[in-house]
């Protein structure tokens, strides 16, 4: 028999790939962006993982709460407290929140290796990298801007000096910026660069926490002995301690060794922007290593 | 106990990340107390043992020992290699206890004792006290964040909510709180053994009653979580 | 003679139902539990491993109840699905553990052997994080082996092993049972367990759809015809007698040769047949059965 010549042959099936309008990476970028954001929150998640953040996000926001509750039922003439200090006084929640979270933004798709699923869409590594980040900072944001918002609708509303609530819940949320992003920053990098969860929720708080303590022993030392000076240098050490520096110089708020003189003043807030673009290139950097593996 | 078990564990404790982070906590509480002591004459900033090295470094390092020995392996599945063995589930249990407890004496309540005497050391006792209390409440934390790392995948942060949250920002609100609290059995038992650390007021049978039963409860209760051990299906 | 029974075992979680009602017997010999993905097969594992408790029923080893009994660990031993995820040990360190903790005499050398038998000794001294899939595969099954157990459970042991390993396996499995012990491993790729198994237990959405031999199966599946291709000299004259025959349901002519057979009554055309021929004048070469395969029998399972 003589032998049949083997063809193959593609049926067409009517298959026609998407030849219309795409959206750019730019779309892309902010889909994942959103996503993000509501994750960070447990939103589009199972129920259990709405609990933790809801919860700290309650217990942030209650004692704004009780405070315009107090301004209207006593009718009160000042805000007891004051709209930076409301961080400063509330950075255990804000420290658990981020520890918590950025872990769900950063270490989850890294541990899971659902990332090589992202990345292989037309997405740059640097563009998921700043989508997650700047999820993980609008959601460090609303924690922050929230209770800040809250009281400054509650003192209006009580008829307080219009400028000078302004003025104070101004400064407040540009403090709060710089905090977050410096926060942001140092989460997000934790997290992507440790893939086990539960160790970089510790680590993060330790960072964190443990820095914080730190400076403040050192800083509180200082004061006690009559050299000020250390403890101002010790303030650029921790994220908290320069907002609480950042706070003294811009409001009338007491803090342990503020700093004195403009160079001092300048070298906070420069910090400020620094740790929050090291954390920020530092994440960039660890998805581009990924994504270049 | 189980000698393969406490090897085992030990490895994935000291594991190169986690390792290093684990000694690094304590290594700042010590740094702390030199820098301090460098700088001003002996005593100043005692305070910075409760403060930072009981009641922030001391639980962060059981949560991390615990759940390093218990938290991964559980999480994966893979303890399922460890415990399909003719070996009762209450001694691997016991063995990762060991270890981690070891761990957080070290790294926990140890730098206690050196800091105390780094800052002040004329007065050997009281930190002789923070290290005995930091030991008892070290025990407990462990087996705490034991139990709860076989109980759940959230173990790590349910543990930060308690050290924080309720025995930290609750802890300072409401004095009641000390019956629940495991920093203050510690400090109780650091206050019977010096007068310069303040007694919460639970007395010291309380203290020691409470830290003991917890412990024994906690590890009992992780051994009969990992004797159910349930393998997740695909399903 | 080591025997895992199932007792009219159900296991439900909530309001689904992985495991509904399955009594059965596994013993000596290499058995194929065989169903689509979803059905069951790695819940069975895991209540005949001890890691999963029964709603409902009981499952025993040679009588003794599986769970909460870490005895039976003396003579079990489970290949799970899960990855090792013990990176940082090498493979010998983790199959020398294994070897400890079943407080072997000697768990040196029965690491040695373990290793020998899955032809891992030479990368043993890697660290399992450097290890391909295959490899830690077997690797899994030598810490499996390492305490000479009579029953072998195997959760999905053929995943994503590479041609040559998965014929090494299949060996080591047929030799397994061939020495007596207890062998049930798990797929839903039939090809597998029809080379290695001859006795399958097909399980279909939590229930148990048949049991025994496939070609046993097969023969008990009556309400659909057996299908047979005749190759003969003179196939149209062969097809155009057959058709006439009681016991056949249909006849088609192949392309390339050879006559479809579709039978309901297999006996009376085995009798029939070489007479029809004769009667035809038509020589006969070659007579096959074309769906005595796994395969069918699965489909046939699967769509009832």
């Amino acid at each position: 028999m003589p032998e049949v010549p083997r063809t193959g042959v593609i049926h067409d099936l009517g298959y026609r790939p998407y030849d219309g309008p795409r959206n750019g990476s730019g779309a892309i970028a902010w889909a994942l962006f959103l996503s993000g954001f509501r994750n960070a929150f447990g939103l589009g998640r199972s129920g259990k993982s709405k609990v933790l953040p809801f919860l700290l996000l309650g217990l942030n926001l209650l004692p704004a709460v009780i405070v315009v509750g107090a301004m209207t039922l006593f009718g009160l003439d000042e805000l007891p407290i004051d709209y930076s200090r409301y961080a400063s006084s509330t950075q255990i929640l804000l420290s658990i929140f981020v520890a918590a979270q950025a872990p769900v933004l950063f270490s989850r798709d890294l541990r899971h290796g659902t990332i090589s699923l992202y990345l292989a869409r037309p997405l740059s590594s640097a563009a998921y990298a700043v989508a997650r980040w700047a999820a993980l900072l609008a959601a460090t944001l609303v924690f922050l801007l929230v209770p800040i918002i809250a009281l400054y609708v509650g003192a209006v509303l009580s008829e307080l000096d219009f400028w000078e609530q302004t003025e104070g819940a101004a400064k407040a949320i540009l403090l709060a910026v710089l905090l977050a992003l410096g926060l942001t920053g140092i989460g997000g990098l934790i997290a992507s660069v440790s893939v086990r969860r539960g160790f970089a929720v510790v680590a993060t708080i330790a960072v964190l926490l443990l820095g914080n303590g730190v400076v403040t022993a050192v800083q509180g030392i200082a004061e006690v002995q009559g050299e000020p000076r250390i403890g101002e240098v010790a303030g650029l050490f921790s994220p908290y301690s320069l907002y609480r520096g950042g706070m003294a110089a811009l409001t009338d708020n007491v803090a342990l060794t503020p700093p004195t003189g403009a160079a001092m003043t300048a070298a906070y807030f420069g910090v400020m922007v620094l740790v929050a673009a090291v954390g920020f290139v530092g994440i960039l950097v660890r998805y581009r290593r990924i994504a270049g593996r | 106990m189980n000698s393969t078990i406490v090897r085992l564990s030990t490895q994935a404790l000291l594991g190169r990340r986690r390792g290093l982070v684990l000694a690094l906590i304590p290594a700042v509480v010590i740094a702390l107390a030199v820098v301090i002591r460098v700088l001003t004459e002996p005593g100043t900033g005692y305070e910075i043992v409760d403060a930072i090295g009981f009641t922030l470094a001391l639980p962060l390092v059981a949560l991390l020992a615990s759940s390093a020995v218990l938290g991964p392996e559980i999480d994966d599945g893979s303890i399922v290699y460890l415990i399909a063995k003719p070996v009762p589930r209450r001694s691997v249990v016991l063995s990762k206890y060991v270890v981690a407890w070891l761990a957080t004496l070290t790294l926990g309540a140890l730098p206690l004792l050196v800091a105390g005497l780094v800052l002040d050391s004329s007065e050997p006792t009281q930190a002789l006290a923070w290290a005995l209390g930091g030991a008892v409440a070290g025990t407990t934390y462990t087996a705490l964040f034991l139990a709860l790392a076989a109980l759940t995948r959230h173990a790590v942060v349910i543990g930060l909510l308690f050290v924080l949250l309720w025995e930290g920002l609750l802890g300072g609100l409401l004095s009641g709180i000390r019956w629940l609290a495991i920093g203050a059995w510690g400090q109780e038992i650091a206050a019977s053994v010096s007068d310069a650390v303040k007694a919460p007021g639970t007395g010291l049978l309380y203290a020691v009653l409470a830290a003991t039963v917890l412990t024994v409860g906690s590890v009992w209760f992780a051994g009969d979580r990992l004797r159910s051990f349930t393998l997740r299906g695909d399903e | 003679m080591a025997t895992i029974s199932l007792d009219a075992v159900s296991r439900w979680y909530g309001n689904v139902v992985a495991v509904n009602g399955i009594t059965m017997s596994v013993g000596p010999g290499v058995t194929g539990l065989l169903g689509p993905n979803g059905a069951g097969k790695s819940t069975l594992i895991a209540l005949m491993a001890g890691f999963l408790s029964p709603s409902a029923g009981t499952v025993t080893l040679d009588g003794a109840t599986i769970w909460r009994n870490t005895e039976i660990y003396r003579t079990v031993g489970l290949v799970p699905e899960r990855e090792i995820s013990f990176g940082y040990l090498t493979g010998q360190q983790f199959v020398l553990a294994n070897a400890e903790l079943h407080g072997l005499p000697d768990p040196g050398a029965a690491c040695q052997r373990a290793l020998e038998v899955v032809e891992m000794v030479e990368p043993a001294a890697r660290r399992i994080g450097t290890y391909s899939k295959g490899m830690r595969q077997r690797v899994k099954l030598a810490s499996a082996l390492v305490h000479d157990p009579s029953v072998l459970l195997l959760d999905e042991p053929f995943n994503g092993v590479d041609p040559r390993q998965r014929l090494h396996l299949m060996a080591l499995l047929q030799r397994f049972g061939a020495e007596g012990r207890t062998v049930l491993f798990s797929s839903h790729i039939l090809e597998e367990v029809e080379q290695v198994a001859r006795q399958i237990e097909v399980v279909v959405s939590g229930r148990h759809a048949a049991s025994g031999d496939f070609g046993e199966i097969r023969r008990l599946m009556t309400d659909r015809p057996v299908q047979y291709v005749v190759v003969s000299d003179d196939d149209r004259t062969l097809a155009s007698a057959l058709i006439s025959e009681p016991s056949v349901v249909a006849v088609g002519l192949r392309p390339r040769g050879g006559v479809d057979v579709s039978v309901t009554d297999l006996g009376e055309f085995a009798h029939r047949l070489p007479r029809v021929a004769r009667d035809a004048r038509v020589r006969l070469v070659e007579l096959t059965p074309t769906d005595e395969s796994l395969e069918s029998v699965f489909s046939y399972l699967v769509g009832r």
